[in-house]
This record gives structure tokens, sequence and C-alpha cells, in this order.
């Protein structure tokens, strides 16, 4: 607490002006003790700089590089979530062009594939578990790369009217049903703060979750309500609650910094009036119109405190952390939902650097990805051969995350169509469409599949359906020309079929062991030898390599 | 003092406040052991040689408390059917259950249930996870924690089986893994009593399904060899079971049960599926939930109740005789719940309407203090006039009959979760 007391002092002092867009840095950034790095250096430097110093302080030596294979996977599934084609794997491991990483990345974030794996990555982030989708609305939104605080105040305040927000109020709307829910899934999505434990008391250590702060963000949305599938917010209502002690308060409109709103002074309506309004309602929903706007909108004050963060920027601090989390596998602070200046960031200087940058930069959160990408943290090997594997928070071996839905559904489209039509003979526009659409078709595949969550367990449901399920057979393991297996079965030369096979799935060649092992156990089935192969390609798809992002 | 409440709040500082406060009542709450989610406990473990299973009758729609376990003949509530005694004596249940009334000795009844949700989206979410949601933890249900605490890592038995044939209100009999991870999801039955994908395909032999099993492991132990994550690892345990659970496929054939068993059990499919769950159980299954739809009667109660409270009878009571001639009832507890049940009052449409005030549910077997009732409800049965306990007091009673620390905590992050909420205590009196 005693070093959290000067950064939010230190936070007042650099987001105090009203601009989200702009602000002056003077070089005294200081915080911890310690200066910042200037901010005219490269995100990915920085990010080495200051995972490299913290590792060097606890004397632990991180895994190598990962080799390029390596790379080359983990970044297109990172960036454009797919794996690499067999022909893409080939032209990379042959290139010999010293900027040929940064060439890859900036290769990747300016395909169509980019926008879409943003858009589903950030449709899981914001709509978990939820049927309703906002892939409508994101996906104009990351083909022009708006700003994330420009999409915040649209998902909050997005107008019925327009029809280029309209989708955006599907946050709000899938959550209005439930105000609680509502105040707590924006409090932790946009801002890192599970307020949740808040309703019912105070939290005992952390002075930043009490019922107030909850209640006072509840009381943001209480007057937010739908009629007629339109959203619409009211002019009056207050949240009143129960204290501990059994003391009823009324809610003041406060942010979670603590930072308390005036607004202007309202009556409650008699009933003559409410009855009123429900007639102008029933009007509105009959006719198929939004509500009337308020005179004074509650949720405009929350976009407008919460961009302003004159006390502390928790909004951006929020998503940097989420988008970190998301290439490393584990966030800057942990877990993701309970940023507050008693739970503090491995790497707080890092954190402050990253979120003050993306604020100077106008919320660019494509320049935020390809800064992390480029650093060499995000490439160290995901092998740890050392004594005492270091703690995940050090960031000093690459990590092994399990694949989304879409992710994986994807990879296996992509593994088990025939290579030769990625091939270098093709024309680039060819191949494009030909991912795009193996893409759409892993969409069926990637609802049988369970979104990871943290703490992510693999059920027996998915060995099971891999094992015995005829869809898997019939999909996957089919031969046709334009699959992976009927190209196998023409090849005769078992070392150039393995080859191929490993090039395609796990892409990257066979280590020697390997290949002697999957060499025997095709030549074991000489006598049923297409049926080995699809078993073989079947335990390559199924295994460990191709389940995760390592 | 208020009550404790504080049981979600997660920070590591709240965490070792919290510990360090119970450190110092440690002397007399041993239990607090903290279950790590990525940790074989040991406490579970020492719990599974004991073998406990548990099979819930979910009497889905809402069955009427009045029609089985608490009838009120007489009143202006009662309707038309009436009490009998019961081989304890002191205990009446309704006419409709004549065979359960002959064996009372190893069933308590619960008569105080306030659960206050009398919605059966609602209802049956609470009756499943035993406490409300919360935004931004999604609990397991009983079975899936009954999975984790029962169940056996490398079972070659399914460790939580959920069937629900009817179309009504499946949607709402929610399976529910939660922060415990897809490992422990039931194996679910909603077209047919045989699981999907437990059966291998035609088109592979036996044989060769067996050695791409070998080869996909050998390829990934290469994988794994120097990598390290939880989710890495149950990966691979996922399919290291299902050579195990592909033989367990016979336990859903009940055409392997002798003829004289599966006359006894009867024709219904509620029959057949208890019977699948007898044999699931015998053969080491924790958790098994037989769900019978539709019990929702806003019209014609009466005939509703005549007709599937005479089924539940027949079957909960072969079921109960089966599983204690097999020496399986002292392991075995069966449970009747359902997401509420039925006002007294009687509608225009001779129906009950949704009740969650005062009603009834049934434990028998596995830890359970047999042949007697707790709790009761005024004369009317409109409200519970003794022994209140809402849905969080029931698991906590369900589990701690189990052997199972009902706050016993598990650590989501660095959150500590309870596997009840902790305003919660079990029933001492029903348990053994």
């Amino acid at each position: 607490m005693a070093l959290a007391r000067p950064c939010a002092l230190l936070m007042r002092l650099l987001f105090s002006t009203l601009t989200i867009t702009f602000f002056v840095s003077n070089g005294t950034s200081a915080t911890h003790g310690s200066e910042l790095l200037p901010e005219d250096r490269s995100i990915a430097e920085v990010v080495d700089h200051y995972i490299s110093a913290r590792l060097k302080k606890y004397e632990i030596e991180a895994s190598p590089p990962a080799n390029d294979a390596n790379v080359l996977r983990r970044t297109t599934l990172d960036l454009v979530g797919r794996i690499p084609t067999s022909s893409e794997t080939a032209s990379y491991l042959a290139d010999t062009d010293e900027f040929k990483r940064q060439n890859l990345i900036d290769r990747l974030i300016g395909s169509p594939a980019f926008v879409r794996h943003q858009v589903n990555e950030f449709d899981a982030l914001l709509m978990p578990y939820d049927k309703n989708s906002l892939r409508e609305y994101l996906l104009p939104a990351f083909t022009e790369n708006r700003p994330w605080d420009q999409m915040f105040q649209e998902m909050m305040l997005g107008r019925e009217d327009d029809p280029e927000q309209k989708g955006a109020l599907q946050f709000v709307k899938s959550r209005v049903g439930d105000i609680d829910r509502l105040t707590n899934d924006v409090s932790v999505t946009f801002f890192g703060v599970n307020v949740s434990c808040a309703q019912c008391h105070d939290h005992p250590d952390v002075f930043e979750w009490s019922q107030d702060r909850f209640y006072g963000m509840k009381s943001f949305f209480n007057r937010t309500f739908e009629n007629g599938g339109f959203i619409g917010e009211r002019d009056y209502g207050l949240v009143s609650y129960q204290t501990t002690d059994g003391e009823t308060r009324e809610a003041q409109l406060m942010f979670l910094t603590g930072k308390v709103l005036k607004e202007p002074e309202v009556a409650e309506p008699d009933d003559e009036a409410k009855k009123e309004e429900k007639k102008t309602l029933e009007a509105l929903k009959k006719k198929k119109q939004a509500p009337p706007t308020p005179s004074f909108s509650r949720r405009e004050q929350l976009v407008e405190i919460a961009l302003k963060s004159s006390e502390n920027n928790y909004f951006a601090k929020a998503i940097v952390n989420r988008v970190w989390n998301r290439f490393f596998g584990y966030g800057l602070v942990m877990p993701l939902d309970q940023m507050h200046p008693a739970n503090e960031s491995s790497h707080p200087e890092l954190l402050e650097w990253l979120s003050r940058d993306l604020v100077q930069h106008n919320y660019d959160l494509t320049r935020l990805v390809r800064g992390i990408v480029s650093s060499e943290a995000y490439c160290r090997s995901s092998n740890w051969t050392g004594d005492s594997r270091p703690d995940p928070d050090m960031f000093a071996v690459g990590s092994v995350r399990p694949l989304t839905p879409f992710q994986y559904a994807t990879l296996l489209r992509v593994a088990t169509a025939n290579p030769d039509s990625f091939g270098d003979d093709q024309k680039t526009e060819d191949v494009q469409s030909r991912l795009a659409s193996l893409e759409n078709a892993a969409r069926g595949f990637a609802r049988e599949i369970e979104h990871p969550g943290a703490e992510f367990q693999v059920g027996v449901a998915e060995a099971l359906l891999f094992s015995n399920n005829e869809r898997v057979r019939n999909e996957l393991l089919r031969e046709s020309n334009d699959t992976l297996i009927g190209k196998l079965k023409k090849i005769d030369d078992v070392n150039e079929l393995i080859s191929v096979a490993t090039l395609s799935i796990w892409n990257r060649l066979p280590e020697p062991e390997e290949k002697a092992a999957l060499v025997a156990y095709l030549q074991n089935r000489s006598d049923r030898r297409d049926e080995a192969i699809v078993q073989m390609v079947w335990a390559m798809l199924t295994s460990s390599e191709c389940r995760f992002n390592y | 003092m208020s009550k404790r409440r504080n049981w979600f709040c997660g920070s590591e500082e709240h965490r070792i406040s919290r510990r360090s406060f119970l450190s110092t009542a440690a002397a007399t709450a041993g239990s607090m052991s903290a279950l790590n989610l990525l940790r074989e406990p040991t406490l579970a473990e020492e719990l599974k040689k004991q073998d406990k299973r548990v099979i819930l009758l979910w009497l889905a729609g809402g069955a009427s408390q009045l029609e089985t376990w608490d009838p009120k003949p007489g009143s202006l509530t009662g309707g038309p059917f009436a009490a009998i005694p019961t081989s304890v004596p002191g205990i009446h249940i309704s006419e409709l259950m004549p065979k359960m009334a002959r064996r009372m000795e190893d069933t308590a009844i619960i008569r105080s249930l306030n659960t206050k949700d009398g919605s059966h989206g609602g209802g049956a979410r609470l009756m499943h996870l035993g406490r409300r949601d919360e935004a931004s933890v999604t609990f397991p249900d009983m079975g899936a924690v009954l999975a984790r605490e029962l169940g056996n890592i490398d079972s070659r038995v399914p460790d939580n089986v959920s069937f629900y044939t009817a179309t009504e209100g499946r949607g709402n009999a929610i399976g529910q893994a939660g922060f415990l991870g897809a490992r422990y999801l039931p194996m679910s039955l909603t077209t047919n009593s045989k699981p999907d994908d437990l059966a291998r395909l035609e088109s592979i032999s036996d044989l060769d399904h067996r050695q791409r099993h070998d080869l996909r492991e050998l390829l990934s132990k290469r994988f794994i060899e120097y990598r390290h994550s939880s989710s890495l690892r149950s990966h691979n345990e996922a399919y290291s079971r299902v050579r195990g659970l592909m033989s367990s496929d016979k336990l859903f054939d009940i055409s392997e049960e002798p003829q004289s068993i599966r006359d006894r059990y009867g024709p219904s499919l509620f029959a057949e599926q208890c019977l699948i769950a007898r044999r699931l159980v015998e053969a080491g299954t924790p958790f098994v939930k037989v769900s019978r739809a539709w019990w929702d009667s806003h019209g014609q109660n009466f005939e509703t109740h005549l007709e599937l409270v005479s089924e539940l009878d027949h079957v909960m009571s072969t079921l109960l005789d089966d599983l204690k001639q097999r020496g399986l009832l002292e392991n075995t507890m069966v449970i009747t719940l359902a997401e509420f049940e039925r006002t007294p009052k009687i509608n225009a449409s001779l129906g009950r309407d949704h009740f969650a005030s005062a009603w009834s549910c049934s434990l028998s077997g596995c830890g359970i203090n047999g042949g007697m009732v707790y709790g009761a409800t005024d004369e009317d049965g409109q409200t519970v006039k003794d022994g209140e306990i809402d849905a969080g007091d029931l698991f906590a009673t369900i589990y701690q009959a189990l052997g199972i620390d009902p706050h016993t905590e598990y650590y989501v992050g660095s959150r500590p979760i309870p596997l009840v909420h902790e305003d919660a205590s079990a029933v001492k009196e029903v348990i053994a």
C-alpha cells in the first residue's frame, strides 16, 4: 500500500487533463522510485527491458529463443488464429532475411484474417458464455482499427438510430435484465476490477472494494432498461442498499476510484407521471422506436469519468493486461479482474509504460499487439530443461496455452486440407480465400469444443468426440483430392510421406526419433497402408502439440 | 456481528487475512484444508477409498410435497389423497406411496425447505448449485463437485452421468462444472439411454483403435516432457480414459441384466434409467442423476400425481431394495429433489402452481439417519413452522453425510470458495 499511494498520485498527475487522446509527459514519470523508460522507445524494447530486469534481479536465466518453426506457428496462431500452411512454413524456414520475423508480423497484421481473429478474441472477451454476439459491431470496428476508448464509448452509449453503433449496444442489451451483472461485467471487462464481493460488505483490506463502490457503480446503470428490444435510460431512480450493519443507504454516483459525480437533483415522478411514462413506452414499443434520450445520462457520466481517468487509469491498464495475458498466457496482474493497489503487478513499470503508450497513441490496440509480439520475451521456447521452473509471472519460459475453439477447429481444417492447394504455384488471393473458407467451415466444429477459461481442463467428452464421432472420420479423415489424406495416400516414399504430414499438421519437420516411430507404425501395417495413414494422421491431430499453442 | 458473508472476496490479502483468522480458530476447526484445484487433495483421496456414491432422482417441473412426503389430508389444501402410516411409527406419507411407506427405515424426509425461487429456471439452477449465481464465478453443480470429490482421476467408468430424456425443462436442469473444469461435466444422455461417442465406429478395427491411441500417447509424451501446464495434463488424462470408458459401454445396456431384475424395475424409461444408475454406481460411478419429467401440474394435479407418484414409489423402492440387497445402500445415497414443489392452494383447473416456500425432499442410504422426518410445515402447508432450511443447508447436509466437509474451500486462483455458501450449515439430525 505504501508503494501504491505515490502511484495513484502519479496517475492523478498524469491524467489530469480532460483529453483522452493526448497528454504531455515531461519525463519525470517516476513510479516506484524509478523512472519510466522514455516514451519514444519501441514497445518491444521496453517489454524486453523490464522483463529482463526482473529476471536479472532474481538471477533467473530465461529459456532460449524458440526455433523458427515454433515462432512462426505461435505468431500465426496468435495473430490470425490458424496454423501456417506447409508452404508458409517451408518459405519461412528458408528465408534468410534478417528482418524476416518483423516481415512476418507485418504480413499477418496486414491481412484480413488478423481482423477476423481480433473479432473472435474480443467477442469471446466481451460476450463469454453468451449466445449473443458482438461480431456484427466488432467486424467494421476492427477493420478500421477503431480506438478502444471509442469502442467502449459506443458499447456503453451506442445510439439506437445509428446503424453503425446499434450493434454495439448488444453488450448492455444482453445484460440489462440483471443490473448487478451488468455492473460487475462492465467493471471486470473494462476496468479489471471485480466489485461483486462488495455487494454484501466492505472488503476488509482493499479500501477500493467497499459497498459504496459497488452500489456507486451500479448507479451508473440502474436507470437503464429495455423497451421492445431498445435500450433506454430514465431520468430518475436511485440505488439504495443495506450496509452490513443493517443501515439503509442511498448510493452516490461513484466511480471505482471513489470519485463521486455531481448530478442534477431529480424528484421521483408521482404515480400519474409513471403511468404516463408507461403509456408512452408502450406506444414506442408498438411503433418499434427507441425510448427518448434522458436529459441527464448516468451511463454517459461513466464513460466520461472512466476515460478522463483523473485518478487512475484502470481503463487503459485493464486492456493492456488482457492483451498481455492473451499473448503470454499470464497477465502482468493476476487474476485479471483483481487490479487494485493491494494486488501489485509483477512488472508495475512495464504496465505503467504500456498503458501510457496506449493512451498516447489513441488507444491503438493493433500497435500494442504488434509491439508485444515483436519482443524477444514473446519468442522464448516453451521447453524448460532446467531444475526448478520459474514462476509464470517471470515470463522466463514460453507459455503453453490451450487453443480456443476457433483456433483448434481452424487448425484441424487447415492441417487436413491438401497442402498443394496452398502451394507456391497458387495465386495468393486464391490461397487467402481458400483459408478464409476453411476458417468458415470450422465454425461448426468449434461449437463442439469448450472455450478455455482460467485453469482450463480438457474434458473426456472432447476425447470421446475425437475418438469415436463419425464427424471426425467424415470431415477430417476423409480421402479425396482436396484432403491431406488423399495426398498422403499417393506418396510412395515413406520418408516424404511423413515429412508432408508433419509439415502440414505440426508445421515442422519430424525429429529423427519421431520419424523412426512413424515409419515403424506405417511399416508394421503395410498390409493395410491406407488405413494406417488415416490413423497416423488421427494420432498427430489429437496429440498435445496440435491442441495447444506452445 | 454480521453473518459470515465474505466468502467470495478473494484478493491474496484477503485470503491471507482470512486464513490467519481461521488459523487462530484452527484448533477446533481443523477441517479448513485448502483444496487446490490443480492438486489431488489428500482429504478427498481418503474419501474416495470409501467408495461413496449418489443417485439423484430429479423430479423436474416440481412434484407436489402434498402428494408425496408431506400430506395434509382433511385440510382445505389437502386434496383427495389420504395419508398412510409407514413402517416407522409416527411418520405418515401420501397414500400414493405405499411401497415407500413399507420401507421408511433408510429414508429421511425433509419437510422444511424454503428456497424462495418459484421460477423453473432460477429454482433449478439453485437446486443444482446449492447457491445463487454470483457474477464472474461459475460454480460447479452437485454432480461436478461429487465427481471431483468422490471420483478417481483415472477411473475407467464415467464419474458424472446425467439422464434427461424428456424435453420439458431440460434446459433448466443444468450440467455445469464451472471452475472445476470440463473434466467434471456430466456425460449427458438426452436422446436415449446410451451415451454418444462411447462406442467404436465400425470403420475402425478395435486393434487399430487401440494402437492409434498408443501412437497418440507416444507422440504427446515427447511433447510434454519439458513442458508444463495443468490443462496440458488434463488433455492427456482425458484421452487416457477413453479406452476405459468405452469398456463401460455395457453398463448402459440393461439387456445385460437378468430378466427378473428388469421386471422388478418395470418397463418405463425412468425405471430403466434407474437400473442403469444402479449398474453405474455398482461399477464405481460416483454421481448419477436420473430426471423424470414433467411434474408441472398447473391443471389436473391429482391425475398427474396419481400416475407419476405411483411410478416414483415403485421405482424408488425397487432401487433402494436392489441397492440394499447388493450391499450398496450403505455407500450410496439416493436423493429425491426438484426445483421447487407445489402450492397448497388448489387452483380453478384443479392444479397446483409453483411453490418454493415450504416444500420437501428425501434422502436415503449412505450417511443418512433413516426413518425420521426433519422440519414441519403449518397445518395448510403454507409456511415452514419448524426447522427451515435453504438450498445451501441441504447441500451442506448432503456433503456432510458423505463425509465431505461442506466448508472446505476450493481455491480458484487465490479466491477461497467453500463448497456451500458460508451461511449454510448441515442439518445434523439427518446425518447418521
